[in-house]
């Protein structure tokens, strides 16, 4: 124990707290910064050189302070918790994001949907058979059954257009994945580097967990941690990311909705094993993939419009059934009122037949020119409990339940995660007046070590200057 | 306990106003629209329920319209067997003007032309027309009732198939809204027609005796009696018809407002509490996100 001893120990402790004051600035510089993690330098004192010897002079008094690491306070807990309930999150969002655009797209109940337009024709129908000698409810006729036609052709595109949508977001969020994969890796690698040789890498472990949560978002991706520090990233049970290396994720089946439609999915897989599917088990594309599904593994809009070509089947069958029993004015048999374009869905390929309101047969054969009994029959079928009106209720009905559940599980699954969310700010995020506490404590103690500083200056001053003079 | 910091507070002030703010605006969106169901998910039975009465409507409106039309088909054929009905009348006054005492030639000339001319109308009353359609002539296209006149006696032809014009007055109810030609002035030579002919002759003819030509007339004029009975009954059910339809549309537009329109009462209520959730919300924001230690360090 030296007499000088006291200096350094004043020393370590400025040291300590200015370091302590750098680590505060730095929380107060990031309390707003997205991702960042707050930090604590962690200060332990420094024991006195106690050697265990009978004449040892050692008074066993420390000497001093220093910074034995600053840590960074977060909880890999609450972050798994975070990204679990991120995947599932983005999946129910996803889907539900879907369903809500569908259901617009259909336009019911506004009145002006494709129930309004039903009903429209079969009254078409019914004024036919009142005045089967009058050309211009014909007419009407057939533009109603048209615009029939018309609604379930645009019906069937929205649900096209909303499938491709889907498809190139899917690919769009794909190379997004492999992106953020890659720059993971490369943190990975610069992080490993750094800590290797003595430093802290905190901003980059937070940008690293940015990443993670957004990977988990997107491909619902779970995370390991190696020994070096290093994060695994894996989708599917398979890495993703291993170490400083990164796979490439690709999206492969059905590439157009008609594929779609004929029973194809579409897939992820991996970019180096294409005939590999990355069982994804969460996160938004995911959610994608079962909205893009085909009609029997429950693809929404490839079931709608199995549902849109079903009701302009059924349209055209049950009227052409009753159309091809009756008589045009002239005598004529009616044939088929609507046809379906060979090689085209029944919906998108659903016209009239008929180019003349003469070609429409109203009446039986033998019954007089002005007979209207056929049309009446077939205006009747708006009200059948097996017509197209029937069906579409029913449809338009379990679109809005599905649509209602899956907003719902969507909300809930978005509560838990702002939970989550919470939970893990609480822990991770900066606050102003902690850090202030702080502050003022270091500056305190900044001040009391050079209060000691003095002190031993003083002291120093008294032996080295003062003694040493007797009788001068 | 879990760690307060001013981000958390932050976060959840955000989440609760955007909650608060989401909660106004459905009100809002329901207050101006009107409407308690604007996509399928707001309430899928509902909307179920709002296809299903609107199809009905409409169902209703188009019946509406056929009991509209039925009842001036009726109300033509009424007029027209009215009509015939005082021809028949006059033509019954004249034979037995024509039997009952003695008239000179030129008399019976007179006669027997103002019977013939009866017949003339009676035919025209027979060709009755509803908007381009023959009332006596069912389905058929043509007129009903034509007269050869190269033959004497002139030979009279319906043309009529035994089809009726009927209109759909209820979902189950059709009602036949034209007349049977053949029931109401028979065909060919027993037509009523022919009768008159048969009556004009027999005035020429110099015979007094009217009993067999009277006789003819009045079988007709039964025959078009029961037609009226018949055409009355059918126009009362029109009629009755029509005042159903009235009630059942009226039903419907309840029971569609009924499940669309929303209570605006109770809406406005809601707006206004939600509008104080909102204010007090933000009066919390605005005081918990100010202050900081700072403000009370030197």
């Amino acid at each position: 124990m030296s007499t000088f001893s006291g200096v350094s120990t004043a020393l370590s402790s400025l040291i300590a707290q200015r370091q302590s004051l750098d680590v505060a600035a730095q929380n107060v510089a990031n309390a707003n910064t997205v991702g960042y993690t707050r930090q604590r330098a962690t200060l332990v004192p420094v024991a006195g050189q106690s050697v265990p010897a009978m004449f040892a002079t050692s008074p066993g008094v420390g000497q001093g302070t220093r910074t034995a690491s600053v840590d960074r306070l977060g909880d890999v807990f609450l972050d798994a918790k975070v990204r679990s309930a991120g995947s599932s999150a983005a999946y129910l969002a996803a889907r539900a994001d879907a369903h809500a655009t569908l259901e617009k797209s259909i336009g019911e109940p506004a009145g002006t949907g494709l129930a309004g337009q039903l009903s429209d024709f079969w009254s078409g129908w019914a004024d036919v058979a009142n005045g089967s000698d009058q050309g211009a409810a014909r007419a009407v006729l057939l533009e109603r059954g048209t615009a029939v036609a018309t609604r379930l052709a645009t019906l069937y595109s929205d649900a096209r257009t909303q499938w491709q949508q889907a498809r190139s977001t899917t690919s769009a969020l794909v190379d997004r994945v492999n992106t953020a994969a890659e720059s993971l890796a490369g943190l990975n690698e610069q992080i490993l580097a750094i800590e290797n040789s003595g430093g802290t890498a905190h901003e980059l472990a937070d940008q690293r967990d940015l990443l993670v949560t957004e990977l988990a978002g997107l491909v619902g991706a779970t995370t390991r941690v190696r020994q070096n520090g290093q994060v695994d990233v894996l989708v599917g049970g398979n890495a993703l990311v291993t170490g400083k290396d990164a796979s490439r994720l690709a999206v492969a089946g059905a590439g157009s909705f008609a594929q779609a439609t004929g029973g194809q999915a579409v897939t992820v897989v991996w970019a180096d094993r294409p005939d590999q599917p990355a069982g994804l088990e969460g996160g938004r594309v995911a959610g994608l993939l079962s909205v893009l599904a085909p009609p029997d593994r429950g693809g929404l809009l490839t079931e709608a419009a199995a549902g849109y070509d079903a009701l302009a089947t059924q349209v055209a069958d049950q009227v052409n059934a009753l159309h091809r029993g009756a008589v045009t004015p002239g005598g004529a048999p009616g044939g088929d009122f609507f046809t379906v374009t060979a090689g085209q869905p029944p919906a998108l390929g659903l016209t009239v037949a008929l180019t003349s309101g003469a070609q429409i047969g109203a009446g039986t054969a033998g019954a007089g020119a002005y007979d209207g009994s056929v049309a009446t029959r077939i205006a009747a079928l708006g009200a059948s409990a097996d017509g197209p009106d029937a069906r579409w209720r029913s449809a338009v009905a379990d679109l809005g339940v599905r649509t209602a559940g899956a907003v719902s599980r969507a909300t809930v699954a978005g509560t838990a995660l702002a939970a989550a969310e919470q939970q893990q700010l609480a822990g991770a995020s900066v606050d102003l007046d902690e850090e202030t506490v702080s502050m003022l404590a270091f500056q305190r103690a900044y001040e009391g070590a050079a209060r000691v500083l003095t002190a031993i200056d003083e002291m120093l001053d008294t032996l080295i200057n003062r003694t040493g003079i007797v009788g001068r | 306990m879990t760690r307060i910091t001013h981000a958390t507070v932050q976060r959840s002030t955000l989440a609760n106003l955007q909650a608060n703010l989401h909660a106004a605006a459905r009100l809002q969106a329901q207050m101006s629209s009107g409407t308690k169901i604007s996509v399928p998910s707001d309430d899928p039975s509902g909307a179920h329920d709002l296809l299903r009465l609107r199809a009905e409507q409409r169902t209703t409106a188009q019946h509406q319209r056929n009991v509209a039309d039925g009842d001036a088909w009726l109300a033509t054929v009424d007029t027209a067997l009215t009509q015939s009905l005082s021809i028949m009348r006059g033509a019954r006054d004249l034979a037995v003007r024509a039997g009952s005492g003695a008239l000179g030639p030129d008399a019976r000339e007179a006669l027997a032309a103002e019977v013939e001319a009866r017949r003339d109308s009676l035919l025209q009353q027979a060709n009755t027309t509803y908007s381009g359609r023959q009332v006596f002539a069912g389905t058929t296209a043509g007129p009903a009732f034509t007269a050869d006149t190269s033959t004497t006696p002139p030979g009279y032809t319906w043309h009529g198939t035994g089809a009726a014009v009927t209109r759909q007055v209820g979902s189950e109810s059709t009602v036949r809204v034209d007349a049977d030609g053949s029931a109401v002035f028979g065909t060919g030579p027993t037509s009523a027609f022919a009768a008159l002919d048969a009556l004009a002759a027999a005035i020429r003819s110099g015979d007094s005796d009217m009993s067999a030509g009277i006789a003819a007339i009045d079988g007709h004029v039964s025959a078009m009696l029961e037609q009226v009975a018949s055409v009355g009954a059918r126009h009362h059910q029109v009629l009755e018809a029509k005042d159903v339809l009235a009630t059942r549309s009226l039903t419907l537009t309840q029971q569609v407002s009924g499940v669309e329109d929303v209570d605006l009462a109770e809406v406005i209520l809601q707006v206004q509490s939600q509008e104080v959730a909102y204010r007090g919300a933000l009066g919390a924001a605005a005081k918990v996100l100010q202050p900081s230690l700072m403000d009370f360090l030197r």
